[in-house]
């Protein structure tokens, strides 16, 4: 690295910043219905796909034993089927890989014995690492009514203090609803992807919250209160800082779910990235659409 | 030094942050952080109470519990009541599941104590005073020494006057006010002489139990569901020992408490019995206690066929008479165990992870902007941020689990895009856009201020429900991610604003 000059002005090349904002140029010219219509529609399709296939609850909320071996690698089908032999219930076997580890995990119902699973485990893996946890169903349900309130309430609090800042139903329904959005999705991906819901996951649905009004309120704020620029002008700027902020948190998000064996930290990194991908969407299409209409309908003139 | 890069340097926001960072790290030299223990190993448990219970009852519960896991020797505990119904036992340094276990037993074996004596409840658990070291002698008898409370003392005194070798009971957790239905030959055994000790002529366990409890026991003959429902009106719940398991569920299918213990082969009817009510004893009053002076130090003894076995009943008397008596039920309904080596490996890779995710936002930042001048003070001013919020855990003994990563995680994901803001909104004042009007750049600053006090206030306002009134998990996961916040709009974000309007040269 050179050394800096400080009376020169060090800034990113304009050719880097040029060709950035020609990239995400498609965006500023598409057209405000469009960009209403299909984030509403990939919304539909969350939820439709939720209807069929919503995530399947982890143990945590619904109850029941899971053991993990660290240092085991295995057929997990065989093993399963083995172990359910030898135990007399049926378990569910899962293989995990990480950097300098790998395992399985094994799932069996309320009730069972993990103990009598890991003495099992033991006589084949002798020298695999164990730990276990187990969760009774009425537990399960206390979590599960409190994820459920926790989401419900961080929402609404979520709701108020955007319109406390914005004081204009339009904007500030639209940030409300892109949140809705970027949760639905990140929900629906995570059923498709076989990802359970547990208080990890709930925690990083919540942290959803966190990212979308950041985004959500650097745009609004750029198109609804910054009246030296024309719209396209600001859009592009904001989407252009938009662009920077998620590409930086889905690449340190990635990395950590590559290294992470953790298996709460690696399922909140990717609801994360599902979420932070929804995000972009919601954002700059479904906000950027609704509030270039809005603007179209009420001209930026005296007040904001 | 020239003018510029003294005025940072002595700008109020620079030295905040650096104040804040020396004293974190000298925070984090003398005080090492301590770690969850789904981090550093250990077993965290999750108990129930019976029944809601107020605030006075659960601080009775969670001393009691303190005690009783002292008793045993167990170090690293913390015990926490969340809400009405939950309390969270966590113990570090647990190596092996075999301990786990045995802990887990502890607390769902501690329960409501009850000294019975002639049909009359004379003490409970708070009656306890003292208790004694127990001793074993080379015969395998034991005794386990302990002091009453006067008043027990007094209606004992009375209650036991001239009745030398009638049996005093003890019991943990009988089944108080419920309908026991038991099988021909047990029913006949508890209204036998078996539990008398040495006087024949007491009255049998079954009366003692269903005068002092109000338990009604009847024997089996094929009564229907229905039959047993009526029978066991009024009762708060139904015992059923060893007849047709078909029962359990038709009972329970009408909405009643039902505990069932089966029969197993080998173990003899009396087992099934002193199982069945938690019997302690009984024990043979001694001829001094039988005077009718009340004694406040009185001892309970036994013999066991073995050392060991005599060890193993002591001791549970002895933990039994410790821990006193818990004002309700408790059973765990949810156990994680995590051995120490395992949690070892999770720590260094939680410190990877960190160190990989942060080069990565500085390869980022630099690919965006192909300036090193913005992608350093980016990625420092994150590093800068988790030293300061380690810090602040490590002063205030926070024990950091996973979800209290995860927070880290998010504050520090929506610091770099706080930071992303602050930098863009410095540049766009640059050449291709100047010939609109350029904002100054304290009107600029303003705007990237507005979108980080906001996005700041809604994650404060939606994660403080969660740390006040939530339990489990999600806690530490709220407390982390509002304290980041807090830490990057009150000292990183104002400090790297500085720097980046240093090094960008727009102050």
């Amino acid at each position: 690295m050179s050394k800096p000059k400080i009376k020169e002005k060090p800034t990113a090349s304009d050719a880097v910043r040029a060709r950035k904002r020609k990239s995400l140029s498609f965006l500023a010219q598409m057209e405000y219905r469009k960009m209403i219509l299909y984030p509403l529609v990939v919304f539909l399709v969350a939820l439709i796909i939720l209807a069929v296939h919503f995530p399947r609850l982890g143990i945590d909320l619904r109850g029941g034993v899971v053991v993990t071996a660290y240092g085991v690698s295995a057929n997990p089908d065989q093993l399963a089927k083995d172990l359910s032999g030898k135990l007399g219930v049926e378990v569910r076997v899962e293989s995990f890989t990480g950097v300098d580890n790998k395992g399985v995990r094994i799932y069996a119902p309320v009730g069972t014995d993990p103990t009598g699973i890991i003495r099992i485990m033991k006589e084949m893996y002798p020298d695999a690492e164990y730990t276990h946890s187990e969760v009774q169903p009425t537990f399960g349900e206390i979590s599960q009514k409190q994820g459920l309130r926790a989401v419900a309430l961080a929402f609404v609090a979520m709701a108020v203090v955007v319109f406390l800042f914005f004081r204009d139903p339009v904007p500030s329904m639209t940030i409300i609803f892109s949140a809705l959005s970027d949760m639905t999705i990140a929900l629906a991906l995570m059923g498709l992807f076989g990802i359970e819901l547990t208080t990890a996951t709930i925690a990083a649905l919540l942290m959803l919250i966190g990212y979308t009004v950041d985004s959500n309120i650097l745009l609004t704020t750029k198109l609804l209160k910054r009246k030296e620029d024309t719209v396209d002008k600001a859009y592009l700027s904001a989407v252009s800082t938009g662009f920077t902020m998620s590409t930086t948190t889905l690449g340190a998000l990635l990395v950590l779910w590559i290294i992470s064996t953790s298996q709460t930290i690696d399922n909140i990194a990717i609801v994360l990235i599902f979420g932070l991908l929804a995000d972009f969407m919601n954002t700059w299409v479904l906000n950027a659409g609704v509030l270039k209409w809005y603007i179209s309908k009420n001209p930026r003139g005296g007040s904001a | 030094m020239k003018k510029r890069t003294k005025k940072l340097l002595f700008n109020w926001r620079i030295i905040l942050l650096i104040l804040f960072l020396v004293g974190s790290i000298a925070t984090l030299a003398l005080k090492p952080l301590t770690f969850g223990i789904d981090i550093s190993g250990g077993v965290a448990l999750v108990a129930q109470t019976e029944h809601p219970v107020d605030s006075d009852t659960m601080q009775l519960v969670v001393d009691s519990l303190q005690k009783r896991l002292n008793t045993l020797g167990v170090r690293d505990i913390t015990i926490e009541a969340q809400g009405n119904q939950i309390v969270l036992v966590k113990v570090a340094n647990v190596s092996t599941e075999e301990q786990a276990n045995q802990i887990k037993a502890v607390i769902e074996n501690q329960g409501v104590f009850y000294m019975e004596f002639n049909g009359e409840i004379f003490g409970t658990g708070k009656d306890v005073e003292y208790v004694g070291i127990y001793q074993i002698k080379s015969d395998n008898s034991w005794a386990v020494p302990f002091r009453i409370s006067k008043a027990a003392a007094e209606k004992f005194a009375k209650l036991a006057e001239g009745k030398p070798g009638w049996p005093v009971d003890m019991f943990l957790d009988p089944p108080v006010n419920s309908l026991m239905v038991v099988p021909d030959n047990i029913y006949r055994l508890m209204n036998s002489t078996e539990f008398n000790a040495q006087a024949p002529n007491a009255p049998t366990l079954l009366e003692r139990i269903t005068k002092a409890f109000n338990i009604t026991v009847v024997t089996y003959a094929n009564q229907s569901a229905e039959e047993i429902a009526k029978l066991a009106q009024g009762k708060d719940k139904i015992v059923l020992i060893n007849v047709p398991q078909e029962l359990q569920t038709e009972l329970e299918n009408m909405n009643l408490t039902v505990r069932y213990i089966p029969g197993e082969p080998g173990v003899s009817d009396r087992q099934i019995i002193i199982k069945a009510l938690g019997l302690y004893g009984p024990y043979s009053l001694g001829e001094g206690l039988a005077s009718g002076q009340p004694q406040q130090d009185v001892q309970i003894t036994g013999s066991a066929p073995d050392r060991l076995t005599a060890e193993r009943e002591a001791s549970t008397i002895y933990t039994v008479l410790k821990s006193g008596s818990l004002p309700v039920k408790l059973n765990v309904v949810g156990m994680e165990f995590i051995s120490p080596r395992l949690g070892e490996n999770f720590k260094t890779q939680a410190l990877y992870a960190g160190l990989a995710a942060l080069m990565t936002v500085l390869i980022i930042i630099y690919y965006h902007y192909r300036n090193w001048k913005i992608a350093i003070p980016v990625a420092s001013t994150s590093l800068f941020e988790v030293i300061i919020i380690l810090g602040f855990a490590a002063l205030i003994n926070w024990n950091l689990d996973l979800p209290s990563i995860a927070g880290i995680i998010a504050a520090i994901g929506t610091g770099v895009d706080q930071q992303v803001v602050i930098t863009d909104e410095l540049l766009s004042g640059e050449r291709s856009e100047r010939i609109t009007r350029r904002a100054s750049v304290l009107k600029r600053m303003g705007r990237a201020f507005f979108v980080i006090f906001a996005s700041a206030a809604t994650t404060i306002a939606a994660m403080s429900f969660l740390l006040v009134y939530f339990v489990g998990t999600l806690k530490g996961f709220a407390f982390t991610t509002i304290l980041g916040v807090l830490i990057g709009i009150l000292i990183t974000r104002p400090a790297y604003a500085e720097i980046a309007k240093y090094l960008l040269g727009e102050d």
